[in-house]
Parts: structure tokens; sequence; C-alpha cells
């Protein structure tokens, strides 16, 4: 694959419900991704977005971005996804070598509307929704039996994720107030609230509010940008069965399929010795788990074993993750930008020393259907 | 924030745009079933694999099941693969508590390669075990519609 940088990117903290409205935020995230990067509007030549009609509110909701997403008179187009799907596109479009500078921005604002209702919304209208019974919370709770009953993990193994998670994102200072718990115990996210047993509240990745931005160059160009581009060298993603009783739900068929596809064309052949920062969109404290073993990480039932805190054996969510806070349709793209971070040697407070090679995932659907994978590297 | 919040414009109920769906030639046949207490089910004739509700195509074989043939009777009883209880109600406008938690089993028909969702009743949360037999607890008065189906009980 011909080699496309990121060259620049930019995120607004994440709030359980902001004090600013949604065309002030997102042009925050893209004026200053471009500021940070000292490029202009004239340098944009396409601008692709990522939210969620419902979402949003509205159809066809990136004709209100127009303005303050950078899309003026540009090149511009929508993905309806994640974030980090929304970057595949971007990425393709610098790949048809017609572009010199892709913005890419996406997000959401759920403290306007009930997020867990609309997830209700994905599901079949003819069958499962008039019943009610299946939303992300319910999926969530049928995927984390499934994982324990078939490998015998424990709920005081899968609650250590969330633990990990939410000690990194104090650490981190873009993440969400509600989750930069630095003193929190598996005791205190065993005994949070039930959401869907045996999913408990601070498993959760709570929705909350935030618009993030990325941009990509070719490599001539992006050299020209910076002295520290952090280059795309794969990509994968795969879609699984829509009906949840389709599914093997205690593993990830469609991410073992995207880490293949990403890491043949980086030329990894052996992941976990490879790889030195994983930043992975676990929806669930068990999807951390269940997405590693997919990748490779750790052998199927075992992830819980892996040291995977910041200077562990293989740092993964050391910015804190989704649970860390989780914008819906900016999660994936936040992924891909900490993970970035991790290559330039800019998480502070949170970097793995020397990281050179890096992935970064997003995910859509309910129990994670689709998967995509990035590889990334840094520069010498 | 702690502050009542200021509705200063409230879009509810201005524009009225309600999908009517057709549940489809398939979904016709499982519900015309529903009504007798009757379960169907379709199988792809290249796998072999029997969908419950019926598909129309196979995703893993890209099979197109006809629409005059592949159909297969189930019996109303099946086994729990998987289950969760939530304490939340789904279909709220907000996220809001029930005042009982609701108990929610993915079943495996017998002679059906996939699960259906649907309320487990009548039935202690410590009593429930993946792997145990079920069946369907019909409504009194069936209409061909979800609703036919109350949940499962214990066999
Ligand atoms: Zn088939």
């Amino acid at each position: 694959m011909e080699k496309v940088g990121i060259v620049g990117f930019n995120q607004v903290k994440m709030y359980s419900d902001a004090n600013y409205g949604r065309y002030e935020m997102i042009f925050e995230a893209v004026r200053g991704a471009l500021d940070k990067s000292g490029l202009k509007k004239k340098d944009i030549t396409t601008v692709i977005s990522c939210t969620n009609d419902y979402y949003d509110g509205r159809t066809i909701s990136n004709l209100f971005t127009v303005e303050v997403g950078g899309g003026y008179l540009a090149d511009e187009s929508k993905c309806e996804m994640d974030g980090a799907h929304a970057v595949l596109y971007g990425l393709m479009r610098i790949l048809s070598g017609n572009h010199k500078l892709a913005v890419i921005w996406s997000g959401s604002m759920p403290s306007c509307y009930p997020y867990h209702s609309t997830r209700l919304y994905e599901t079949d209208p003819t069958w499962e929704r008039p019943l009610g019974y299946v939303n992300d919370i319910t999926a969530g709770g049928f995927q984390m039996r499934a994982y324990m009953e078939k490998f015998g993990v424990s709920k005081e193994e899968i609650a250590k994720v969330a633990v990990k998670n939410r000690k990194n994102a104090a650490k981190n200072p873009l993440a969400l107030a509600e989750a930069q718990n630095a003193n929190i115990t598996v005791e205190d996210v065993l005994n949070s609230e039930i959401y869907s047993d045996p999913v408990t509240e601070l498993m959760v990745a709570q929705p909350c509010d935030s618009i993030a931005a990325i941009l990509l160059a070719p490599e001539r160009q992006a050299l020209k940008i910076t002295d520290n581009p952090v280059w795309i060298t794969g990509v994968g993603y795969s879609q699984e069965a829509y009906y949840l009783g389709e599914r093997d739900l205690s593993i990830s068929k469609s991410m073992e399929i995207a880490g293949k596809t990403a890491f043949t064309t980086a030329g990894i052949k052996d992941p976990k010795n490879e790889i030195d920062v994983a930043e992975l969109f676990e929806a669930y404290a068990h999807e951390e788990l269940i997405l590693a073993e997919a990748l490779g990480l750790a052998d199927k039932g075992k992830a819980a074993n892996l040291n995977s805190e910041i200077n562990g054996d293989l740092a993964i969510n050391p910015s804190g993750g989704a649970i860390g806070g989780n914008p819906p349709c900016a999660t994936g793209l936040i992924r891909i930008i900490e993970a970035a971070k991790q290559l330039r040697g800019e998480a502070n407070g949170y970097q793995v020393k020397g990281a050179k090679k890096a992935i970064a995932s997003g995910q859509i659907g309910m129990c994670a259907q689709n998967n995509i994978l990035f590889t990334l590297e840094g520069s010498d | 924030m702690a502050e009542e919040e200021k509705v200063i414009v409230n879009n509810k109920g201005l524009v009225r745009a309600e999908f009517n769906f057709w549940v489809g030639r398939y979904m016709d046949k499982f519900y015309d079933g529903l009504e007798q207490k009757k379960i169907v089910g379709n199988k792809c004739p290249k796998c072999g694999d029997v969908f419950c509700p019926p598909r129309s195509v196979c995703g893993k074989c890209n099979e197109n099941l006809s629409l005059d043939q592949n159909w297969v009777d189930l019996p109303d009883s099946g086994t729990l693969q998987n289950f969760t209880i939530t304490h939340f109600k789904v279909t709220d406008r907000r996220t809001r508590k029930v005042k009982d938690p609701q108990l929610i089993a993915m079943v495996q028909i017998d002679g059906s390669n996939t699960a259906i969702v649907n309320r487990l009743l009548n039935m202690p949360p410590d009593e429930i075990k993946i792997g145990m037999r079920v069946k369907v607890d019909w409504s009194e008065k069936t209409t061909g519609a979800p609703s036919d189906i109350n949940g499962f009980v214990k066999v």
C-alpha cells in the first residue's frame, strides 16, 4: 500500500453534558487540527465526516455541518458508521491520487437524545423491535455471558479491564470526568448498578459528548506538513451476521478477519510481539478481551492473563479506551488519534515507552457486529 | 448539570412520519404460523442450516431460500442458549429502571440452527441455567403478531 500519513489531529474533551452546541464543537475539533498543523482551509481537498442521522435528529445530517467542518465548497462526503470507518473512506480518497489533504471528523452529543433507545432502531422493525428486548445494553449482557460460559472467565477478571481503563483514563486529560477513577477497585465495578446482568454500569463505555478530527495526506505532502507523520501501514474490516441468534458471541470472527487483513498488508507476522500498543474500541469491558483474542494478542479465553497495563507486556487502551469516554461515532477515530499520540511520543502521562508500532480499532453494531483495524507506524 | 433545563424549542409532535413496514412474504408465513400456535422455519438448500424465524437468503451461502419450498415445521420447544437480566426499560424515551427486572433469553428452537430473543417467564433468576429445556408460552388469543408469544417457560 502507498504510504499515507496522519499529519494532524485534535479532539474536544469528552463531557457527559457539554455546555456548548454541536456547531461550536465541530469547528473547535476541525479548525484546531488545522491550526495545530499549520494548515488552512484552502489546503483541504476533501472532507469526510461520520455522524448518524438518528443521533443528529435530522436526515442527511452532513448538510448542516458543511461550514463548521471545513466542507464549504469542498469535496465532501459522509460515512454513517464509526469514525474509524470514516478514516478508511478518507484513506481511500487519498489513495485515489486526487487529494493532498483529507479532513476526517466525527462525533455526537448524546446529552441531547436517548442514546440507548436509539440503539433499538438498529433492530429488525418487523420482529425484534416491536418486542423491545434487544438494544445495545441487553446485547452486551448476552455477549458477556457467552464469553464467560464458553471460556470459564470470571466476572472479576472482566471487571479488572474496567479498573485498568478507568485508572488509565484518570491520566488522560481529554477523558470523561466520570470515567477518570484513579482509585477504583474490582469490587466497585462489580457492585455498581446492574445494567444487563452480568454487565454492570462501570463496565460500560458510557456515551458522552465530543468531536474528534484527523488529517491525512499522501507521503510527499505529509513530509512537507510535519517531520513526525504517523504512517497507516494496513487496514482490515469485516462484518458479521445481523441477527444475534446467528452469531457466536463469545468470539469476534469479524475482528479476526479484520486483523488478518491489516497484518498481512502491514507485513506483521507476530502481532503479539511486534505491536507495542493497542487502542481497541471496547463498548464493554469484556469486549476488550474478546477483541484482543480475535487479534491473536492472547489465546482464546486467556486475554485476562495478559499484562496490558501501560508498562505491561502489551499496553491495551493506555488512554482509557472507550470506557474512558464513548462519544457515538467518534470513539474509533479517537482510538486512531490515541495510537498516533503514542507513536509521536505525545501521550503525556500515559506514554508507552518506545512505542513504534500500534494498532487501533473501531466498531459498529450490536456486540461489535462490524470491526475495523488499522496498523500504524511512527516516523524514525 | 444540576440546574433545571429550560426548554426553548420543543420539536416533539411537529412532524409525523411513521413507517408502515410490511413484514415481507417470509415473515408473513411465520406470523400466520404463530396465529395457529405453530412455529415454522426454513432450510438453506446448500448448507442445511434451519432459520427460525425464516429468512429469504442464507448469508453464508449467498443462496436464496425459495418461498415455495424449504419450509420446516418446528416444535414450540427449545434449549436456553443465553440469557440476561435487565433492570432498564429499553423502549423508553429515556433509559429508565423497571419495577421487576426482565429476564431475556436466547432460545434455540429444536430443529433450528439459530436462536430467537424473547422473555423468560415465571422463573427465579437463580434457577436459570444455560442448556435448560424451555417451551413457548402462547398468548391466549393469537393474532399473527410478535405478541402471540408471551415468552418462554421451563418445560
Ligand atoms: Zn446456507
